[in-house]
């Protein structure tokens, strides 16, 4: 039934729904590109996508038993600290005289649809490229976040809160009052910097790497911790200019929403690819899910024009531009290998209770220094129950690095020094959380552009290592512009209420802006 | 701005592709029934103000933008949804089987407490007739849901039915919050980044001369 009404042809096929195809998608149909949306598996996302707890077990099983579908995870291992069934009830914490849950697998099977465990876990900027985009376009109004509450770090051997913000510097007590000074300088400096003005504090540092740099201007060792590992998220190795710029990121995004430079999207970054489809969708866009394509041809018509045609489930489909995903692109239309980069290394774990204490639920960035001489720094995102990422009593923690060896090798060391991973009592009084389900897995890195032989066939780049979803954004932009030149990208769409209709019916809807919406402030 | 509305509730419509639903949703929101416009642009969601009780609720109404066409309405569409109007065409005797098959993808995907309602469109077809009141009421009944037919070019049962449902979601949001001792619930701190925010300004560049 779903084929006989079909339609063949269109101007731009997008292939894939993850971040970057979903986002040129929405961008070409907004303007009125005849768009048709579809991807090979049964949900959407790809390797950004979220999954409940049991949508999760389907996905390890494909990629235990099915390597060829999930070409690009690798190395999967999971792990159950926890019984199949619980013995007990609940037990009640001496402590607080709350009842502590003991949790079982049975649990977790239960409420299954509480968990919606990322593959690309990945923060917003408040004030970068995606946040802006998304109130640009008026996409916005799709999503929902929450400001992360909290950025740590390990430091001397212990969890200690960065300060980032200048109330935080304030405030805290583990750095005394000639620091404080010393850091306020410094971060003041690197928010002046400007790439355009090479005859500034930074213009010799070109070919040193930032810790030299903060070495230099005599910081103490804590304070280069915290601006080189927490604040820029770096390495030693880092170069100066590079890391001067994360931090300036860093700190142009705080004072926007929260106490720090971040949002978290409730229900998982996995939502935001969905939220670009949707705006498709509203603008006329087809999806289609469950569509594997066989075959791509490309054939010049007159005038040197190129149509692109799909075989799916034995239907040609035609367009003037493919745009597809690099995992779903057939090989012969890639100009090149993507570039042999480092692979990711990505963990996630389920635990009974928060790394740090604190009054409100939090929301927390960690940022590990390397441990190890030759290791890479590791980022750690703990979601709570409020972002609607797990039942409530747990928490799920993700930890990405790059791949040095491979996935629990590189993490498993980081993890146990905030976890508890030697199961047992799970209402046993512990200055750690319990870890009660681990899963360590390597994803292929393929987030370098890759060019395609054909002109009018568009390939999108996997998901990175990074923190934040710049990367898409900025490459979404650059293949709608090659579709589209001259066209505005995602340029704002009407709040339904600005859609005047007529009571001809021969009329289209007529568009009216609201004069004064920018003035009304914020409830 | 004060608030012009003391509880605003999202509602989304769910349902085969031709039912009724961007008809419905447009004759709640528009009092109007307009063929030519429907298949030309997506609406996305409409807002209509009610009086429940002397309470001012403000209805959120949301369309499915066609991804029900090939069954792939992405799982951020129920996020958040409060009620559920599920439609089925009384003139399409498969639109009324799916309603189970939509059901199912309710319950994966919304969440657990969220108020339902069929709704048996065309009603004004009568000649055409492929399933019956009964059968429809027969089907409420399995999954303890409210049931009405409706015409959308008739403008039958329409405002019934979102009051309706309005009203249950109210009644169980009441009895919730006698429940509770904290009414407001967990939904604080929740952001939709808006311009308004952009305007502020950048806080280290305007106060870190001070120190
Ligand atoms: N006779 C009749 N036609 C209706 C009614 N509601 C919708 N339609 C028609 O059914 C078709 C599909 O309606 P539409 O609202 O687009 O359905 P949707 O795909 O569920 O949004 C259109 O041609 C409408 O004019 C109704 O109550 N009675
Ligand atoms: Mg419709």
């Amino acid at each position: 039934m779903m084929d006989e009404d079909f339609p063949t042809d269109f101007q731009v096929i997008v292939v894939g729904t993850g971040m970057v195809e979903s986002i040129v998608a929405a961008a070409c149909s907004r303007i009125g590109k005849n768009v048709l949306h579809m991807d090979s598996s049964d949900h959407y996302g790809g390797l950004w996508a979220s999954y409940n707890f049991e949508g999760l077990q389907k996905f390890i099983k494909e990629v235990n038993s099915d390597p060829d579908r999930q070409k690009q995870v690798y190395n999967l291992s999971e792990k159950w600290f926890i019984e199949k069934e619980s013995a007990q009830g609940e037990t009640t914490d001496e402590n607080k005289g709350e009842p502590r849950k003991v949790w079982s697998q049975a649990d977790f099977a239960a409420e299954y649809r509480k968990f919606n465990i990322d593959t690309t876990p990945k923060l917003l900027f408040s004030r970068g490229p995606l946040v802006e985009l998304l109130i640009s376009s008026n996409i916005a109004r799709y999503a929902e976040f929450r400001c992360v509450t909290r950025v740590l770090t390990w430091l001397n051997d212990q969890l200690m809160p960065v300060p980032c913000s200048r109330a935080d510097v304030f405030a805290t007590e583990a750095v005394g009052i000639v620091e404080k000074r010393m850091l306020m300088k410094m971060l003041t400096s690197i928010v002046g910097y400007s790439e355009e003005e090479m005859n500034n504090e930074f213009k010799d540092w070109n070919n040193k790497t930032l810790k030299e740099y903060l070495t230099h201007k005599g910081l103490t060792p804590n304070l280069i911790h915290y601006i080189l590992y927490a604040i820029a998220g770096g390495n030693n190795s880092l170069p100066c200019l590079e890391g001067v710029k994360e931090c300036k990121k860093f700190l142009m995004s705080l004072g926007r929403y929260g106490n720090t430079p971040f949002l978290w999207p409730m229900y998982g970054s996995g939502e935001l690819p969905q939220c670009f489809c949707r705006l498709c969708a509203v603008f006329g866009g087809v999806y289609c899910l469950n569509r594997p394509i066989d075959k791509v041809e490309t054939k010049t018509v007159d005038e040197g024009k190129t149509v692109v045609t799909i075989d799916s489930k034995s239907k040609k489909l035609n367009c003037d531009h493919l745009v597809i995903g690099v995992h779903e692109c057939p090989e012969e239309l890639m100009s090149s290998e993507p570039a042999e980069s480092c692979d990711i290394s990505k963990a996630v774990f389920v635990t009974n209770g928060t790394i740090m204490a604190s009054e409100k639920e939090p929301l927390t960035l960690l940022r590990f220094p390397p441990l190890a001489d030759d290791d890479n720094a590791v980022t750690v995102l703990e979601v709570g129950p409020a972002t609607g990422s797990c039942p409530k009593g747990l928490f799920v923690v993700y930890f990405i690095t790059k791949k040095t060896k491979d996935a629990e090798s590189d993490l498993k060391p980081y993890a146990e020094r905030i976890f508890d991973m030697s199961g047992g009592d799970q209402t046993a009084a512990t200055d750690k959380p319990k870890c009660l389900w681990s899963l360590f897995y390597n994803v292929k890195d393929t987030s370098s552009p890759v060019s395609s032989v054909v002109d009018n066939v568009h390939v999108c780049s996997g998901p990175d290592a990074g923190l934040d979803f710049d990367r898409a954004v900025e490459q979404a932009e650059q293949i709608f512009k090659k579709i589209c030149p001259g066209e505005e990208f995602l340029p704002r769409a009407p709040n339904p209420e600005e859609i005047v209709f007529e009571d001809d019916v021969t009329h289209g809807p007529e568009f009216q802006r609201e004069q004064d919406e920018e003035a009304e402030p914020k409830e | 701005m004060a608030k012009t509305y003391d509880c605003l509730f999202k509602l989304l419509l769910i349902g085969d592709s031709g039912v009724g639903k961007t008809s419905i949703l447009f004759r709640f929101s528009e009092d109007a029934f307009n063929i030519s416009f429907i298949s030309t642009i997506g609406i996305d969601f409409k807002i209509r103000t009610i009086d429940l009780d002397g309470k001012k609720v403000k209805l959120q109404i949301w369309d499915t933008a066609g991804q029900e066409r090939f069954r792939t309405i992405t799982t951020a569409y129920y996020r958040g949804s409060m009620g559920i109007m599920l439609v089925y065409d009384v003139t399409n005797e498969k639109s009324f089987e799916n309603i189970k098959n939509w059901i199912r993808n309710i319950e994966e995907n919304a969440s657990a407490d969220v108020e339902k309602m069929i709704l048996g469109n065309k009603c004004d077809l009568d000649s055409q007739r492929q399933v019956s009141k009964e059968r429809g009421e027969q089907l409420a009944i399995e999954y303890q849901i409210k049931f009405v037919e409706t015409s959308a070019k008739d403008s039958l049962n329409v405002e019934y039915a979102f009051y309706t449902l309005a009203r249950d979601i109210k009644a169980k949001m009441e009895k919730k919050q006698k429940e509770a001792s904290n009414p407001s619930g967990g939904r604080s701190g929740v952001h939709k980044p808006t311009l308004n925010d952009a305007r502020k300004p950048v806080t280290w560049l305007s106060r870190c001369s001070v120190l």
